[in-house]
């Protein structure tokens, strides 16, 4: 294990009995202890990822070995005043800072009977059984060293409840600030946000989980996700990051699917940071179905890397994979998309794609599928394109009046309006929208020498 | 006439990545006129309108164009549609993602700041937007969607020509905008090109097919061979040309441009 990180377990030693005595429920308390207690006794077996791992060969984590999270409070400190106080107008049901729960807003309350977003304290008044039983079952902390960490670490967690044929009539909307605002120089903060969404049969509901960073320090956010969903259940899941350059983001979302439910999740990453995204899909029922749809632009030196797995487990089980890229600058960009198809899953239906542009000679893609079929009678086709703009395209833009910059950032626009059109919630849509076109914009004005080349091309299929 | 013609090409030579194409035309287009240009396949027809609309790929070795006595030739192409010169593409592209309508605004206040007037809002935008497509016939669903994208190949040419009546060019170039239409989106066509004739403006129309010159009469009729200009007429020679093929031509050779080409040159080493 790192010192630094080895540094972080041991400043926030007390957590775990913190935050267990915290909550008015034994159950949920027992649960929590024996989360904290395995989470550091499986983190320090496994250590931070190496790029010795298969999966982590994409991604160097070693700035999380080297930060120095010293001056992390204990669990009893209150989150920053200041940056509470500049988060007023934010408009969220639950409103987080540094993994802890600061408010909750009045409109939660008017949410159709059936529909909860609770905090943890909150759940274990509520719903003691539901976190008891569900918290930490789908994200396994002895496997994972960053599950671990998260799993041993966290302080509150965001509870989505939603009874059988429950259907807010609106998205659900979580924001999660990360601060960075450390004042002595080399200092480092780390927050761990966690959501646990449980659909009931028939429910249906779109949650839209932001995570913003104030401040430029560097830090560490390691989210995790947890989603399970009953039969018929719909549950669409909209995520948006966008970082400073010295910011670790490490998403962990896990989903169970059973039979005839559908699980839609839309991951947008922007900014310079280091971001590693894991999606984790079980379509355990019979015609379960998922979408799995990303957009990442990554501008200076981003690393951004997605990582996911689905696993069809049962028949007639459909997936579509559709992660785009943008990289300008000196940015990176991983994927690793694995796709299982288990023997009792015939007429599995799978689809990848991973298409990507890069704006500038210095911008890299690395992306590789990789299929274990075991099954019979299947669809899968995966594929991933590496290029620049089409000449042809542009030429036609510039031909009809529009400036070389302007056509360009047009066309990027055009590329990743696929993916922000795909959002179902039509407010998160648009706020997503925005988002999108606001970094495209900054980054085409940084982005000026960009040369109209050729296209290299690499499919694999 | 004293009037200086508003396109003026002299002896114009261009080449097609390394292959000269256009070896010397000569050709002047006054306002309120239509030329067309008809020629044999690998005559140089599309490389001509690509040449002047500036598109990569194709460079000027000799000669000049000059729009409204301006160098046209020394302007990048963005700039040459803002002072007013607009091809109809053959093979419009598809741009996935990108919307039509929101394209065609940008198109329209990019020309429009460039001739000092004020951006055309949204609701404004609309209204010229839906008069124009009317001209064309075109349902208005097609605008929310991708440019070109699972456009009939009628549709295309249909959306390049609603494009020149959004953007009012002085020089309209069509490029084999009747190949792929069958008569009745031909005559789509032809009305709204025919809206835009007028005084000030000028057209080349470029075309294999004699048909297309029933709908949009022009007042010349060129026949290009070699890159070069070797006949030129009123309209009676698109008839002429429709009747009797290329064959009688004087300079020309009917099937095969280049053999001509390489006996105009018989001394050079083979």
């Amino acid at each position: 294990m790192s010192a630094a990180v080895d540094s972080l377990a041991r400043l926030r030693k007390n957590i775990g009995t913190e935050r267990a005595s915290s909550v008015p429920a034994t159950e949920v308390a027992t649960r929590l202890e024996t989360m904290h207690t395995e989470g550091i006794a499986a983190f320090a077996e496994i250590g931070l990822p190496s790029r010795r791992e298969e999966r982590w060969k994409g991604t160097n984590l070693s700035a999380l070995g080297a930060m120095d999270f010293a001056r992390i409070g204990t669990g009893t400190a209150a989150p920053n005043a200041s940056v509470v106080d500049s988060l007023q107008s934010v408009d969220a049901d639950l409103l987080f800072v540094d993994g802890r729960m600061v408010r909750a807003s009045a409109d939660r309350a008017a949410l159709p009977e059936g529909t909860r977003v609770l905090s943890l304290f909150e759940a274990s008044l509520e719903a003691p059984q539901l976190v008891a039983a569900n918290l930490g079952c789908l994200a396994d902390s002895k496997t994972d060293a960053l599950v671990a960490l998260n799993g041993a670490l966290f302080e509150d967690v965001a509870v989505i409840e939603l009874a059988p044929n429950a259907k807010p009539d609106r998205a659900l909307r979580i924001v999660s600030y990360s601060t960075s605002l450390t004042g002595a120089e080399g200092t480092a903060s780390a927050s761990f946000p966690r959501l646990l969404v449980v659909a009931g049969e028939g429910a249906e509901a779109s949650v839209l989980f932001e995570n913003e960073v104030k401040g430029e320090a560097p830090g560490y956010t390691g989210l995790v996700s947890e989603f399970l969903l009953s039969a018929n259940a719909r549950v669409e899941f909209i995520e948006s990051q966008s970082g400073p350059s010295k910011r670790i983001h490490v998403t962990q979302t896990f989903a169970r699917v059973e039979r005839d439910a559908h699980f839609d999740s839309h991951i947008f990453t922007l900014g310079e940071g280091l971001v590693r995204n894991e999606l984790s899909v079980d379509l355990q029922g019979p015609a379960a179905t998922t979408r799995m749809h990303g957009f990442f632009l990554g501008s200076g030196s981003a690393h951004h890397d997605h990582f996911t797995t689905v696993d069809h487990a049962a028949p007639h089980c459909s997936s579509d994979q559709e992660y785009r890229g943008v990289l300008g600058d000196k940015s990176a960009g991983v994927f690793r998309g694995r796709v299982i198809v288990r023997p009792g899953a015939p007429k599995t239906d799978a689809r990848q794609s991973n298409p990507n542009i890069l704006l500038s000679d210095s911008a890299s893609i690395d992306t590789k599928p990789q299929l274990e079929i075991y099954a019979d009678d299947i669809k899968a086709s995966h594929g991933s394109t590496i290029g620049q703009l089409d000449t042809e395209a542009l030429f036609f833009l510039r031909a009809r009046g529009i400036g070389e910059s302007d056509a360009r950032l047009l066309m990027t626009r055009g590329f990743a309006q696929t993916i922000v059109d795909g959002v179902g919630d039509e407010a998160a849509r648009v706020l997503i929208g925005e988002r999108v076109d606001a970094a495209l914009s900054s980054l085409q004005s940084s982005a000026s020498s960009m040369r109209p080349g050729s296209s290299p091309r690499r499919d694999s299929a | 006439m004293s009037v200086s013609p508003l396109v003026s090409i002299k002896n114009l030579h261009a080449t097609a990545g390394e292959t000269p194409i256009l070896q010397g035309i000569d050709l002047e287009i006054g306002a309120g006129e239509i030329h067309a240009i008809m020629g044999p396949n690998g005559s140089g027809k599309s490389t001509l309108s690509n040449v002047l609309v500036g598109k990569p790929g194709y460079e000027v070795t000799q000669g000049e164009v000059s729009f409204r006595g301006e160098n046209l030739v020394e302007m990048d192409p963005e700039i040459r549609a803002r002072e007013g010169v607009f091809l109809a593409f053959q093979y419009p592209v598809e741009i996935p993602g990108v919307a039509n309508n929101y394209f065609l605004r940008t198109a329209v206040n990019a020309i429009r700041e460039h001739r000092g007037d004020e951006d055309l809002d949204a609701i404004d935008f609309l209204n010229l937007l839906k008069e124009k497509m009317k001209l064309v016939e075109m349902p208005e669903d097609m605008m929310g969607r991708a440019i070109n994208e699972g456009f009939s190949g009628g549709e295309k040419k249909r959306n390049e020509i609603l494009q020149m009546l959004l953007l009012e060019p002085s020089f309209c170039i069509l490029d084999e905008t009747d190949s792929g239409l069958d008569i009745d989106a031909l005559r789509i066509v032809a009305n709204g090109v025919n809206q835009m004739r007028s005084s000030d403006r000028a057209m080349l129309v470029i075309t294999h097919y004699q048909r297309l010159l029933d709908y949009i009469v022009p007042d010349y009729v060129h026949v290009l061979s070699n890159g070069r200009i070797v006949k030129s007429g009123d309209k009676s020679l698109a008839l002429e040309l429709e009747a009797k093929g290329y064959g009688w031509i004087d300079g020309i050779d009917d099937d095969a441009a280049g053999v001509k080409n390489g006996a105009a040159s018989a001394g050079a080493p083979s």
